[in-house]
């Protein structure tokens, strides 16, 4: 009897440690304290976590207002996590080969299951990062925040941009229908005008003088490796570099007019409550992103056909202004412009160094470079609105309302 | 700020839901279920029963080898090889005994039929959805699709007779006056040479019954076909294919072809291979005079004699008092040596229906 009755204590035992202890303990092994409560804890949380700790651990209290970002560094750093994870869902189904891409992609639409959501919040995302990443640099223009000491971090951001267009490109192509087959090569035709090196430069890019399966090849990999890699270890370095350059841009108080106020006066903790906003904005990204996803499909066309350009061929639609520069002159629209815009973007904190104006919204000292910017900003809308809304067949201009003649 | 977060939190859960929800009952599924389930109903044996007990309901789809592709129209028409279901209604309606001599498992359904094979959604299968695919061809429009892997010689009759009355009705309206045609024609009008790949059926149907309802301000005039000569136009267009469409069945026709060359001699009542399409012309019937050949052979399209005609040309309606017989004669045979650069197309008219025009025309003053 004795026997039973040890076995009987073992097991209640051990039934003690799978249904309540084990649980306790797995908890107590990733979460070592309770929900921090006190000033202490809350500090502790931000520097311990390994996802929190890249922030400070305390932020002015207007470093959080709506009208200070917008969030928009937030948002681009959300959607390149929403692509990262809806690529990685694609590329269990997709082949990069001219054969099989394309009807990998209507078995993606139409039978895989998710494939279809998946992929349109691939598309849609991208989309918005090229707009968000745009216009989280027009922010930091505005606001005078790539002034020193935050000039290098400037530079990241705009080497960031040019990666995301290149992401944005690179993937355009994968679907192999006509919509992307034309559309990246008068992409890299624009390439080839660049002096000496242009044709060299194309030939590089696609493998070959045209778009074909070695250019596909290419693309897939500067696509779905080499740019993200390259992408993610820049992204953590510009975040890692945002605290380290002292923080979001924040207005410089004068010297009379009270200098030890500005530092101590309105300042928050970061957990919880910056924590929770930044939620609240992928909360409201994601259910933004998947009802457009459920709403609207992502462009395609039939399967790419070399011997049958569409009329009018065009590159995707941020490359539109440069295509429309083009067709006025291949030299300047395909070499001086891109090369001048990247060049003024690289040096302008180097550049500009006046001081004033730093971390406000449309300062008037710096009036001169926010209307160039602002000039520079309308002529890029107003080219990429043309070419995408405005050019039918042969590159002819047709208003909304005007049809556009012959088959199409 | 918990509230909102919770609040929002929600609704991306919903918005989750959505998506499964979304996912979770595919078009599809609705007629499968009603196939088993009269197959059940209407089964005459336990056999019969227990097969139709025993199918599951998910997407079926055949594999092609030889055109290196899979085709899913069968997950709803799943019914096109159960001989029971020949007098019910699409999609659940067995397909003709064509399927005999062409069976769906090597063919497919594309091959002949065209449309999206890999889609399983009414709307982008039958290519009215997103993605442009070509509307299925059904009925006579098939007909198109046997020509283009048979031609003319080895069928009977009747198998592409729309095809045939299409091109005599191509050459009796001097389509070619104005289109091209495989090198062949004029151009005041688009190449139709792959007229069949570069639009859909419905479109070509559209556009030859009223030009100006598809392409506003198109200036092809309006000819008065009946429903079914729009019809036989419009599957005569469909066997126009560029180069690349003429290769998609390539691997089932590269193996008929080996195996009909001494097999199979043309059918007794064939038409023979593809008319030349110099022939234009001879579609006219010659017992007519040259008013009755103006009007009915395409002049009245373009031009104006009294208040009836087209407007693209001049009118006529005095022609006479401008140019005499022989004038009139050298213009018809050959306009573009008497108007350089004119929108008069080259008709290819022969000399009885030169003169009887001429004719005609010499009375206008």
């Amino acid at each position: 009897m004795k026997g039973i009755a040890d076995i009987r204590a073992k097991i209640s035992r051990a039934n003690e440690l799978m249904g309540r202890e084990l649980p306790r303990r797995f908890y107590r092994s990733v979460f070592r304290g309770n929900y921090p409560g006190t000033v202490r804890q809350q500090l502790a949380v931000v520097v311990n976590n390994l996802i929190l700790h890249v922030h400070p651990t305390r932020v002015y209290q207007r470093s959080i207002k709506a009208k200070t970002t917008f969030g928009l560094g937030l948002i681009c750093f959300y959607l390149f996590i929403i692509e990262w994870i809806t690529g990685v869902f694609l590329m269990f189904y997709y082949e990069p080969s001219t054969g099989a891409a394309y009807g990998r992609i209507l078995d993606l639409h139409y039978t895989i299951t998710f494939g279809r959501v998946m992929r349109n919040l691939h598309r849609w995302a991208a989309e918005a990062m090229v707009v968000a990443v745009v216009l989280h640099m027009c922010r930091v223009f505005y606001t005078g925040a790539y002034k020193p000491p935050r000039e290098f971090n400037w530079v990241l951001g705009v080497v960031l941009l040019l990666l995301t267009l290149a992401l944005s490109f690179t993937g355009y192509l994968l679907p192999w229908d006509q919509l992307s087959f034309w559309a990246v090569t008068v992409g890299t035709n624009i390439v080839s005008y660049a002096p000496v090196l242009g044709l060299k430069l194309r030939f590089l890019l696609l493998g070959g003088d045209t778009v074909g399966s070695d250019a596909l090849l290419r693309f897939y990999t500067l696509h779905v490796i080499a740019i993200p890699a390259l992408a993610a270890l820049i992204i953590n370095y510009h975040i890692w570099r945002v605290i380290k350059d002292g923080g979001l841009a924040h207005p410089q108080a004068s010297e009379e007019k009270a200098p030890q106020l500005q530092r101590t006066e309105g300042v928050i903790l970061t957990f919880p409550r910056v924590v929770y906003i930044e939620l609240l904005v992928f909360v409201v990204l994601m259910v933004g992103l998947l009802a457009a996803s459920l709403l609207f499909d992502a462009p395609l066309e039939e399967e790419a056909n070399p011997l049958r350009p569409s009329n009018p061929s065009k590159a995707p639609w941020y490359f539109l202004g440069l295509q429309e520069l083009v067709s006025y002159s291949a030299f300047w629209g395909g070499v001086m412009v891109p090369t001048v815009l990247t060049a003024f973007l690289l040096l302008l904190p180097y550049a500009d160094r006046r001081p004033d104006g730093v971390g406000v919204w449309f300062a008037r000292e710096r009036t001169g470079m926010i209307v160039l910017w602002t000039v520079i900003l309308i002529g890029i809308i107003v080219t990429t609105v043309i070419g995408v809304y405005l050019r039918g067949p042969n590159w002819n201009f047709y208003w909304p309302w005007q049809g556009w003649p012959g088959p199409h | 700020m918990e509230k909102w977060l919770g609040w929002l939190s929600l609704i991306l859960t919903l918005t989750l839901g959505w998506t499964v929800w979304d996912a979770s009952r595919p078009e599809w599924e609705q007629y499968q279920k009603a196939y088993y389930r009269v197959a059940l109903s209407r089964a005459e044996n336990e056999a019969q029963r227990e097969w139709a007990r025993s199918q599951r309901v998910e997407i079926r789809q055949l594999q092609l080898k030889e055109r290196d592709t899979v085709e899913r129209c069968v997950t709803c028409h799943a019914a096109y090889d159960n001989p029971m279901f020949r007098s019910y209604r699409e999609p659940l309606r067995a397909h003709s005994s064509l399927v005999e001599s062409h069976p769906p498992k090597r063919f497919g359904c594309t091959a002949c039929h065209g449309g999206e094979g890999r889609a399983v959604t009414t709307l982008e299968a039958h290519g009215e959805g997103a993605i442009l695919a070509k509307p299925p061809l059904k009925g006579e429009y098939a007909q198109a699709a046997c020509y283009n892997c048979h031609g003319l010689s080895t069928l009977p009759p009747q198998a592409t007779a729309a095809v045939v009355r299409g091109q005599h009705l191509v050459n009796r309206y001097f389509c070619l006056a104005c289109h091209r045609i495989n090198g062949e024609g004029g151009e005041e009008g688009p190449d139709l040479s792959a007229a069949g790949s570069d639009r859909s059926w419905l479109w070509l149907y559209a556009h030859t019954a009223r030009p100006q309802g598809v392409l506003g301000g198109s200036t092809m005039p309006i000819f008065s076909l009946t429903r079914d000569e729009i019809r036989d136009v419009t599957v005569y267009l469909m066997t126009l294919l560029n180069s690349r469409d003429q290769l998609k069945n390539l691997p089932l026709r590269a193996r008929r072809a080996a195996k009909d060359y001494v097999a199979e001699k043309p059918v007794e009542g064939a038409t023979g291979d593809k008319p030349d399409s110099r022939d234009i012309g001879d579609g006219i019937d010659f017992k007519y005079g040259g008013r009755d050949l103006f009007q009915g052979a395409g002049c009245s399209l373009c031009h104006m004699i009294g208040i009836t005609g087209g407007e693209v040309g001049p009118a006529l309606t005095h022609i006479a008092r401008k140019r005499d017989a022989k004038d009139l004669e050298r213009l018809l045979k050959d306009p573009e040596q008497v108007l350089p650069g004119g929108k008069m197309p080259q008709l290819y008219l022969n000399e009885r229906q030169i003169r009887a025009l001429v004719g005609y025309l010499s009375t206008l003053s």
